[in-house]
């Protein structure tokens, strides 16, 4: 196996840096009419620059690099590897559901985890599912939304894409926690890092014609990011959005 | 999101019984209930058909959807102040032609659904009241997940009718609002209208 050695990673961080830098000084400063959101976009002008890099990352690279994946993996297989990443998402999990205090559920993502890694090949084989074992996505961000960070600013980071703040900083404690990461930090080894980002980003290639075909990809990706997030931290039951507001003005 | 939105689309198909102008007296819960069971006997009879035909499919599934929605009060949200000036018929053309951009857009992928996918109707949940309501779902895909869809109803005077799709969270209306009201603004409705008819030629798959 290839290894990406830490010299190697300096290198790549440093151009990187200046490859943002230049696309931060150069990024296309038109943009159709939009709709702004002060309150949770005050950061808009600096997210829209980033945007435009990542976007331009994702075509050049990211995206055919997906693409490629798909076209060679065959559907199954690439679930299976989906399922596999997943699966090892659980310390995250368990240790939020604690966190939020859901200990029942905590119990029933052990069991899910338990049974996925022995009987399910390392979690290439999503039994649980079919078993009807309830699958909880939990994160620190939904906790920190939990303990009363409610309302954080939306901020797209270069590489990483939409985030907000509190979350971003949940999604730093994954070096810590998420398998994944930790052998990455800790063994300066990236590959399967990597490995489950194309893959991630291989599952969302149907979403690609309707942020093409968008007014406003930008807004599109944010609107859909938040609502997103929100569903996620009330655990699939938010509140219903304030329908006769949106009679009355924006 | 197409395979997502199909799902919300499959469950709002059938129902055919029902008229535009007849009162509709069951509740949201039912409406779903029926219209789900009604689209996986239709689907499945007619597969080869639809496959070889999607136009004919887009046009069962106009048929059948647009008596179980509100797309009218669905484009004032989505409109919201830059549909004030609007007059009654150019919220008609306008609502038409985006409902009808939806349907065409997304029915031709109702065809993966088969009757290996199950619907569960969630128990009532939040916020409900005598006018407004939600029927929450999860749409069992055949790998196991479970993909939520909601949808919000309202009651008119034809009876409880749904205005908006949520699909994983993300809500038709709330999203749709942001790339088409800004430019509803900056062209008028009119011009906007007719894009989205014109575009709608691209969407034909």
């Amino acid at each position: 196996m290839t290894h990406l050695d830490c010299n190697k990673l300096r290198q790549l961080a440093t151009k990187t840096c200046i490859a943002v830098i230049i696309m931060l000084l150069t990024a296309c400063a038109s943009h159709p009419v939009t709709m702004t959101d002060s309150e949770r976009d005050p950061w808009e002008s600096y997210n829209r620059k980033i945007h435009n890099f990542n976007m331009a990352f994702d075509r050049t690279i990211f995206r055919p690099v997906a693409k490629g994946y798909d076209y060679i993996m065959p559907d199954a297989p690439q679930r299976g590897v989906r399922n596999f990443f997943r699966n090892l998402a659980f310390p995250v999990t368990f240790l939020n559901l604690i966190l939020q205090g859901h200990f029942e559920e905590s119990v029933e993502a052990t069991g899910r985890f338990l049974l996925n890694t022995t009987v399910g090949l390392l979690g290439f084989f999503d039994i649980a599912s079919r078993d009807g074992i309830p699958y909880y996505d939990e994160d620190f961000g939904q906790t920190l939304a939990v303990w009363g960070w409610k309302d954080s600013r939306y901020i797209v980071m270069p590489f990483f894409g939409p985030y907000t703040a509190r979350d971003f900083l949940g999604r730093s404690f994954y070096g810590y926690a998420h398998p994944v990461s930790y052998y990455a930090r800790e063994h300066n080894n990236y590959l399967p890092l990597v490995a489950d980002l194309i893959t991630l980003r291989a599952s969302l290639l149907p979403f690609d014609e309707d942020i093409k075909t968008a007014h406003d990809p930008y807004t599109l990706i944010r609107d859909a990011y938040l609502q997103r997030r929100q569903f996620l931290i009330y655990d699939g039951d938010p509140p219903a959005p304030d329908y006769d507001s949106l009679l009355e003005d924006y | 999101m197409k395979l997502l939105l199909s799902g919300a689309l499959f469950l709002l198909l059938g129902s055919s019984l029902a008229n535009a102008d007849a009162v509709d007296n069951r509740d949201p819960a039912t409406i779903i209930t029926e219209a789900s069971t009604q689209i996986l006997d239709l689907l499945d009879s007619h597969r080869a058909e639809y496959t070889q035909n999607p136009a004919l499919l887009a046009q069962v599934v106009r048929e059948n959807m647009l008596p179980l929605l509100d797309v009218v009060y669905s484009a004032r949200l989505v409109l919201g102040r830059a549909g004030r000036q609007a007059s009654e018929e150019q919220l008609m053309a306008f609502s038409k032609a985006l409902s009808n951009v939806l349907i065409n857009r997304y029915s031709g992928s109702l065809i993966e659904f088969s009757n290996k996918e199950r619907i569960q109707v969630m128990p009532l949940k939040g916020k409900n009241t005598d006018t407004l309501t939600r029927v929450r779902t999860r749409i069992k895909l055949a790998e196991g997940n479970a993909v939520p869809v909601d949808f919000a109803f309202h009651k008119t005077e034809t009876g409880w009718k749904i205005f908006d799709v949520t699909v994983e969270g993300i809500s038709y209306v709330i999203t749709f609002r942001n790339q088409i009201a800004p430019r509803v603004q900056a062209e008028g409705i009119e011009k906007v209208t007719e894009e989205i008819i014109a575009g709608n030629v691209t969407f034909d798959e």
